[in-house]
């Protein structure tokens, strides 16, 4: 019963030494070695190679030389770096409040109960398993300037043919549409999950108390779904930061000009086509801070907005 | 607790709005008002459905049609016949007895290795983090947390570096770049989704089980393979399910780590094809279908899996 105990306070720490609890605390380090090895040596311990690596100039040929912030100094003046990270912000700040208020919708209609949804329901959700290479080979015949489809369509309304995803003013839309339809799935599932949590006595409440459809949604759906928004919110965020196959594949043939490069797109680029590792991994500690402040000021708001029943 | 492994199932009435109360004096058109409404929802719901599916139809009528055809007929119009050659065209457009076959066998042969990898590591792991007490629990779990959400992105040039120094018996260069090794590798060494996932169901097992076990003698590793694991396969096979999607799917590790076609992927392999054989459009949609059909066959199979999946981490995100 000691063991039923403890495992209601998750984290508690063993008092006793010795015994048959600090014998199963020895087999704990047991089940925990693979992970153990694999946190310090793939995915924590990187974040701070990261850093070292990029405060050194290193083509993998020579041994690193240490040039301090020059790397930083160097992004800071490097036009195509500035570039990627104006495309990455566009991106995250079109497609996930896009995503989100048409997943939102979406999550809605599809919980009115209707007969027949499941099969509606998968086409949403199917994009969400393919692959951004293979579904990113269609969208790039879609928008091809010769021959593509959406090209013949504006045609007929007399619309002038348009470089989809190599003009600097179509391109960066061109990739978020792509991408919002890919991931529309996931937060529709989200969504409807945190709604059907959601316990009908709340709204029969408030139609007792006379409120309509909207009231009923302003009042009890939209608090009661925070939650939920707060999760895809985070999970979109991460992802419109990591944009890379749509842009690997749309922007092809050829490499992604100024139009698409992305920060992931110039730190492949610097890193594995140029093997300048310093210089990559410098970008990559950028992007890391750069998500991990959001993320930071993002939980810190949930205070205000989130409610958790 | 309330299960939150229940799966999503057929989402009739839950959360829709209640019944207005009934108004005695019009009750027919209330009525043929809310089915106007009803009528309204599935034709926003079916054509907006449709819309989503247009980019695997003109996949489908693009691969069948001849080149001619692409770009010469109206757009809209179907294919003179279907062409299946644009499939063996694609399929044997590589050099060196190389074939998109290949390609499929090699992204087989990953995906499974780190599926079986993460089954093992995440849920050994999560069965520490559920059931045994030991110090530093807590703050470790943290640590694992905060990985989460660290783009993998960012630790690429490490690991590459790493990679480069691990000896390897077999490759040109010697280590492990230019092999698939450093692609299932480190999915045996546990991961924060499948590990997070596997705890919370580990969590909801009634302690009594191992309690009994215990008493029969049983050390940790045969409770937890005898009692834990058989218990948990809906959740191992949800964590199956999303790690053969994501290494399938993955096209920026093979792309850094793979450099000889033949240990190539289907995603690079796609990649590779489309920049060789530019406007060979036919082609390129009848590989990237190829390519699509195990994960849209697995997704029609296990739905439930997948939508269970995405919404745990969505409840207890």
């Amino acid at each position: 019963m000691t063991v039923l105990r403890r495992r209601v306070h998750a984290g508690a720490v063993p008092r006793r030494r010795g015994g048959p609890v600090a014998a199963e605390a020895r087999w704990a380090w047991l089940f925990l070695a693979p992970t153990l090895l694999g946190l310090a040596i793939l995915s924590a311990g990187p974040i701070l190679a990261t850093a070292g690596i990029s405060l050194t100039k290193w083509d993998l040929l020579t041994p690193p030389q240490w040039v301090g912030l020059d790397n930083y100094a160097a992004l800071v003046h490097d036009k195509r770096f500035l570039v990627a990270l104006r495309n990455t912000g566009f991106y995250t700040v079109v497609s996930v409040p896009l995503g989100m208020v048409l997943a939102l919708g979406l999550a809605l209609a599809l919980n009115q109960g209707l007969r027949g949804i499941a099969w509606i329901r998968t086409a949403y959700f199917i994009p969400v398993v393919t692959s951004a290479t293979a579904v990113g080979l269609v969208w790039a015949w879609i928008y091809a300037p010769s021959g593509g489809i959406l090209n013949q369509l504006i045609e007929i309304f007399g619309l002038p043919p348009q470089k989809w995803t190599s003009d600097p003013f179509w391109a960066m839309p061109a990739i978020v549409m792509m991408s919002v339809w890919q991931g529309l799935g996931t937060s529709v599932i989200i969504f409807l999950a945190g709604l059907q949590a959601i316990p009908q006595e709340y709204y029969d409440a408030a139609s007792v108390d006379g409120a309509g459809r909207w009231s009923r949604f302003r009042s009890v759906t939209l608090p009661l779904l925070t939650p939920s928004l707060f999760f895809t919110g985070i999970l979109a965020l991460i992802s419109a930061f990591q944009v890379f196959d749509q842009v690997y594949v749309l922007a092809r043939p050829g490499k992604p000009t100024e139009a698409t490069v992305t920060l992931v797109y110039f730190m492949y680029e610097n890193g594995f086509k140029n093997f300048k590792m310093g210089y990559a991994a410098a970008a990559s500690w950028i992007l890391f801070l750069i998500v991990a402040v959001l993320t930071y000021f993002y939980f810190r708001s949930q205070r205000r907005w989130v409610h958790y029943q | 607790m309330t299960s939150p492994l229940a799966p999503l199932a057929p989402t009739v009435g839950a959360g829709a709005p209640a019944a207005r109360p009934i108004d005695p004096h019009r009750p027919r058109r209330r009525r043929a008002l809310r089915l106007t409404r009803r009528g309204l929802l599935y034709a926003v719901l079916i054509a907006g459905g449709l819309l989503m599916l247009v980019p695997f139809f003109w996949m489908i009528v693009t691969s069948l049609k001849t080149r001619a055809e692409v770009f010469g007929a109206p757009p809209l119009s179907l294919p003179s016949g279907p062409h299946f050659e644009n499939y063996a065209n694609m399929w044997s457009a590589f050099p060196n007895e190389v074939t998109f076959g290949t390609f499929f066998l090699n992204s087989l042969k990953i995906a499974l290795l780190c599926t079986v990898g993460q089954l093992v590591s995440s849920s050994m792991a999560a069965y520490a983090f559920a059931v045994i007490p030991f110090r530093g629990r807590g703050p470790l779990f943290g640590i694992l947390l905060a990985t989460l959400i660290i783009p993998f992105q960012v630790v690429l040039v490490p690991n590459f570096i790493l990679y480069r120094t691990l000896p390897h018996p077999t490759s040109a260069s010697g280590n492990w770049i230019g092999t698939q090794e450093p692609l299932w590798v480190g999915a045996w060494l546990g991961g924060a989704f499948g590990i997070f996932l596997l705890r919370q169901f580990f969590r909801a097992i009634p302690s009594e089980l191992a309690d009994a076990a215990r008493v029969d003698g049983a050390n940790p590793w045969q409770i937890f393979t005898r009692v834990y694991v058989p218990l948990a396969r809906p959740a191992l096979a949800t964590l199956a399910i999303f790690t053969f999607m994501w290494t399938w799917n993955d096209l920026l590790s093979p792309l850094i780590y793979l450099s000889d076609l033949d240990q190539y992927t289907t995603t690079v392999g796609l990649a590779f094809f489309q920049g060789q054989h530019v406007g060979k459009w036919p082609e390129m949609m009848a590989g990237a279908l190829v390519s699509l059909l195990p994960m849209i066959i697995l997704f029609v199979v296990a739905q439930k899996y997948f939508v269970r999946g995405i919404a745990l981490s969505g409840l207890k995100g």
